[in-house]
């Protein structure tokens, strides 16, 4: 269908096309409240069309599979006569020497897993993780894509890919006291024996800390972010760090490529060629091969990302970050981002801090926070209550902490790192390690 | 289409079969500063089965292409009998209903052309844009949608709607050397074009907010009486109570049905809480749930002490109380689960003056920006402040979060004033996966005694930039 899409705009597109035609099916197993409750399988299918015509940008999409080419182009068409003037040039096909990346996206045992295989790893997380007093969801999903990208200057590629989710969450109600754990597998391929093992052990050994609540410590104090708690300060600075923001004026780092910003032990890279990652693809959605992004490099700005939209407004390359929908035009978004690459970590039992704890007098370890994302993050200021938090007293655990916020300015935090841990892992698209940060403000009620 | 369904549904084998189709028409339109981002029309469909049978779980299937209808239907069958379930799962008796409810299109949005949409739109961004140069960026956006809507059931209910949704929203972007704040205005109605005009007043008002906030101070973080407007009121009722309200969270877990049991106070008597899916005009009214359930008023609290609670089907079966018509899903692309529609704090008595009056210093806490519950614990993001300062509403303040336990919080809420009003608002409620599901609020003025105000909690590390 794709390549009649493109042809059919071509002839009526004077400035060109590109499209996108996604398909995936999916199978889950839902375990609710401690028993198998569901089983679903989903088939989905759609196109993504993008046009230029007079110089103008327009985009249509649809899942009625049963549309007219004819007609799809037709509302592309519309829509770019609404569309906003833009220098958008589709990339041509690399040279014939050159070959897209390979990049393993496609695991037969993901692809082949029957319900019966979905339901097994479900039932064995279960029984691994119940206990008196507990409830425990658990879900286990595996789906294949296939997705094509072509446009009207001549390139173009097609990939397969799976994915395999599991994800488990532990729920003790004791009183008011709500105490929820939780932890979830993402990758590409079947997750190994260990990575279930894994998953068990983070859940229980967080639970099991959790059991005592005392009272949270109060000032500014070390505080040990975990690599899941940490999404309040990357969040800021990864948004700072697309085209996008740089592009709206409301990127704090804008004008700092080439300084010195971050703490010279910081380096983040967006990775699209990451084996066994979901978000891991040979080329992005609008044709450009995939390639490794150093968005910061010891401490200093190097370069933000961009789509071809974004690329051609701010006179720059598009850096393969074009990511789109079956609705709604291409947008720049990350791939896998990595904090600090530090290659395959070794399968020590878990050490909740990663190894940062030891030098803490009192302070606080950090795993989940509510509420981020809300109000201006880009700017870099954070205030969150702690969903799921321990206090550090001597080097050690003393137990779980409620009522308690942390607040601080991402930026400032980031010029000075206290310390990184030794337990860097995959949590969603982001792999870091656990990080100290000192002086964050800790209040309590 | 019915006809369709009713032979899909004829092929099922299962004890229980229920099939969705959805075919949706929306247009989008953008702006981002001066510039229009985008303006798209898209069309959406697909359909939905869930399947039951006896001792077997819920095997439910989902797909783009109606050609796999037949086979869809059979597939969620063999689903349902692959997953195995002791207790078996019962549904709670509805009579079988047959419907066709064409809800008012008030001008329908598909009659309107996409060029008149992005005018309208880049009026009410202008709006924004001529507050002041302090204004570095906006974000505006129109959305529209005519969803045709079918529903059938091996029960008998047959049911064929068509469903408006019409939302605006406009950021505005305030920004003076380091600082910036920005202003949010959103307006979302199971309407049509005609209720999206003349609305050119509320995105000025919050862009020259966004510019006033400029020059806020920070609030200094504490515990204050504070009192909530309508709107930040309506987001903590439906984030900090309703979310536990939701049956499916106790159904099937006995230390969170005692923390849930009908007839716990949560409240003092000034407080009564409901959920109401039957209320005209709003974006969480419908005529029935995903389910078939026809809609109601459903009494969640009622003078501080716990009522009832919002039930799909099997929830209401479980827990031997009746179904509410509270079973829903954002598209073909889920399952129906237990969500609120219209949630609401009921008014009480007085007005904003008679519960500032008394307070030496406190917070106004006004709009939201977000808010986000973890169960017990909330976090909410006001959109502004003013300080209360001896029974009157002083200074502008910034960056006021609220924080708390929710039965604390509940419990502490002392004063409700009698101006209720729904919060017609735009975005929508997420829950497992499914986001945004069209949902409204409403609630007066209400005053909590003490909260926690998050903001400059001291030490260093708040303050600067990169």
């Amino acid at each position: 269908m794709i390549a009649q899409l493109v042809e059919l705009a071509r002839r009526r597109a004077d400035g060109g096309a590109d499209a996108l035609w996604r398909r995936f099916e999916r199978t889950t197993a839902a375990f609710e409240w401690g028993r198998l409750k569901s089983a679903g399988t989903t088939e989905e299918a759609g196109a993504n069309l993008r046009v230029r015509h007079r110089g103008r940008v327009g985009v249509a999409g649809t899942t009625a599979t049963d549309v007219v080419p004819d007609e799809l182009v037709g509302r592309a068409l519309a829509s770019a006569e609404l569309g906003e003037a833009l220098e958008l040039a589709f990339p041509g096909p690399p040279p014939p020497s050159a070959h897209l990346p390979g990049v393993a996206t496609f695991f037969d045992r993901a692809a082949n897993a029957s319900l019966d295989d979905l339901i097994g790893i479900g039932r064995s997380l279960l029984t691994r993780l119940e206990r008196e007093g507990c409830r425990v969801n658990v879900a286990v999903e595996r789906e294949t894509t296939a997705t094509r990208v072509a446009n009207t200057a001549g390139a173009g590629g097609e990939y397969r890919g799976t994915g395999f989710g599991v994800s488990a969450d532990v729920w003790r109600i004791a009183g008011d006291d709500v105490l929820v754990v939780s932890d979830a597998l993402e990758g590409a391929d079947l997750p190994s024996e260990e990575a279930l093992a894994a998953l068990v052990a983070s859940i229980n050994t967080r639970l099991d800390q959790a059991l005592r609540v005392v009272a949270p410590p109060e000032g500014a104090l070390p505080v040990v972010f975990t690599p899941a708690g940490l999404s309040a300060l990357m969040l800021p600075v990864t948004q700072a760090l697309s085209g996008k923001a740089v592009l709206q004026g409301i990127s704090p780092l804008g004008a700092k490529v080439g300084e010195q910003v971050f703490d010279a032990r910081v380096s983040l890279t967006d990775d699209p060629l990451r084996v066994g990652r979901t978000a891991s693809r040979p080329l992005d959605d609008e044709c450009v091969p995939s390639r490794t992004t150093c968005l910061v490099e010891r401490g200093v700005v190097q370069r933000f990302i961009y789509d071809l939209e974004t690329a051609a407004r701010a006179k720059t390359e598009s850096t393969g970050h074009g990511s789109r929908g079956i609705f709604g035009k291409p947008v720049p978004a990350y791939t896998n981002i990595v904090l600090n690459d530090a290659g395959a970590q070794p399968a020590a039992p878990l050490q909740l801090g990663g190894g940062l704890l030891g030098d803490i007098r009192d302070g606080l370890l950090v795993d989940e926070l509510i509420g981020v994302g809300q109000g201006s993050v880009t700017g870099g200021a954070f205030s969150h209550p702690v969903a799921l938090a321990y206090r550090i007293e001597r080097g050690e655990i003393a137990g779980r902490v409620k009522d308690a916020a942390v607040a601080g300015n991402a930026y400032e935090l980031w010029k000075r790192v206290g310390g990184f841990g030794n337990d860097a892992r995959w949590t969603g698209s982001r792999c870091a390690p656990s990080v100290l940060f000192e002086g964050v403000s800790v209040a309590r009620r | 289409m019915i006809d369709r369904l009713t032979a899909a549904l004829a092929r099922s084998r299962a004890d229980y079969t229920e099939i969705r189709v959805e075919r949706t028409w929306s247009t989008a339109v953008t702006f981002r500063g001066r510039r229009l981002e985008s303006a798209t029309a898209s069309e959406d469909q697909g359909g939905f089965v869930r399947a039951l049978h006896a001792g077997g779980g819920w095997g439910v299937a989902s797909f783009t292409s109606l050609d796999r209808l037949e086979a869809m239907v059979v597939r969620a069958g063999e689903l349902s009998r692959a997953v195995p379930v002791d207790p078996p799962i019962r549904l709670a008796d509805v009579p079988p209903h047959q419907a066709d409810a064409l809800l008012d299109l008030d001008g329908d949005v598909r009659g309107v052309p996409i060029a008149a949409k992005k005018r309208l739109l880049e009026a009410y961004n202008g709006a924004m844009l001529g507050v002041s140069d302090r204004i570095v960026d906006t974000l505006a956006v129109y959305r529209d949608e005519v969803s045709e809507y079918w529903y059938v059931n091996s029960q008998g209910t047959i049911l064929h709607e068509l469903r408006p949704d019409v939302t605006l929203s406009g950021t505005a972007v305030a920004r003076r050397d380091g600082t910036i704040e920005k202003g949010l205005e959103s307006i979302g109605m199971r309407r049509g074009w005609n209720s999206v005009q003349d609305k050119a007043a509320g995105f000025r008002e919050v862009a020259e907010r966004a510019v006033q906030l400029l020059d806020a101070p920070m609030v200094q973080g504490g515990t204050y009486p504070v009192i909530l407007d309508p709107e930040l009121a309506g987001v903590f009722i439906h984030e900090a109570f309703g979310h536990l309200s939701e049956a499916d969270f106790v159904y099937e877990n006995p230390q969170a049905r005692e923390m849930m049991t009908l007839g716990r106070r949560f409240g003092k008597p000034v407080l009564n809480v409901g959920d109401n899916g039957a209320a005209p005009g709003l974006r969480g009214t419908l005529p029935f749930d995903d389910e078939g359930t026809p809609t109601r008023d459903t009494t969640l609290i009622k003078e501080g002490i716990l009522l009832g609670r919002l039930h799909s089907r099997e929830t209401a079966a479980a827990m031997g109380e009746p179904p509410t018509g509270n079973a829903r899903a954002i598209s073909f692309r889920h399952p129906p689960i237990v969500r609120m529609t219209n949630t609401y704090i009921a008014g009480g008595r007085g007005t904003f003056e008679d519960l500032i009056g008394d307070v030496k210093l406190g917070v106004y806490a006004c709009g939201a920006f977000g808010g986000q519950t973890m169960l017990e614990n909330f976090s909410f993001t006001a959109a502004y402040g003013r300080m209360i300062r001896d029974g009157r509403v002083a200074e502008l303040v910034k960056d006021v979060v609220l924080a708390g336990n929710l039965f604390q919080t509940l419990d502490r809420i002392d004063h409700i004033a009698a101006d209720f009003r729904w919060n017609q608002m735009g975005g929508g409620c997420g829950k497992a996966g499914q986001f945004p599901l069209s949902v409204t609020e409403g609630a007066p003025h209400v005053r909590i005694e003490e909260a926690l105000v998050g903001g400059d909690v001291g030490g260093p590390g708040r303050a600067g930039g990169p």
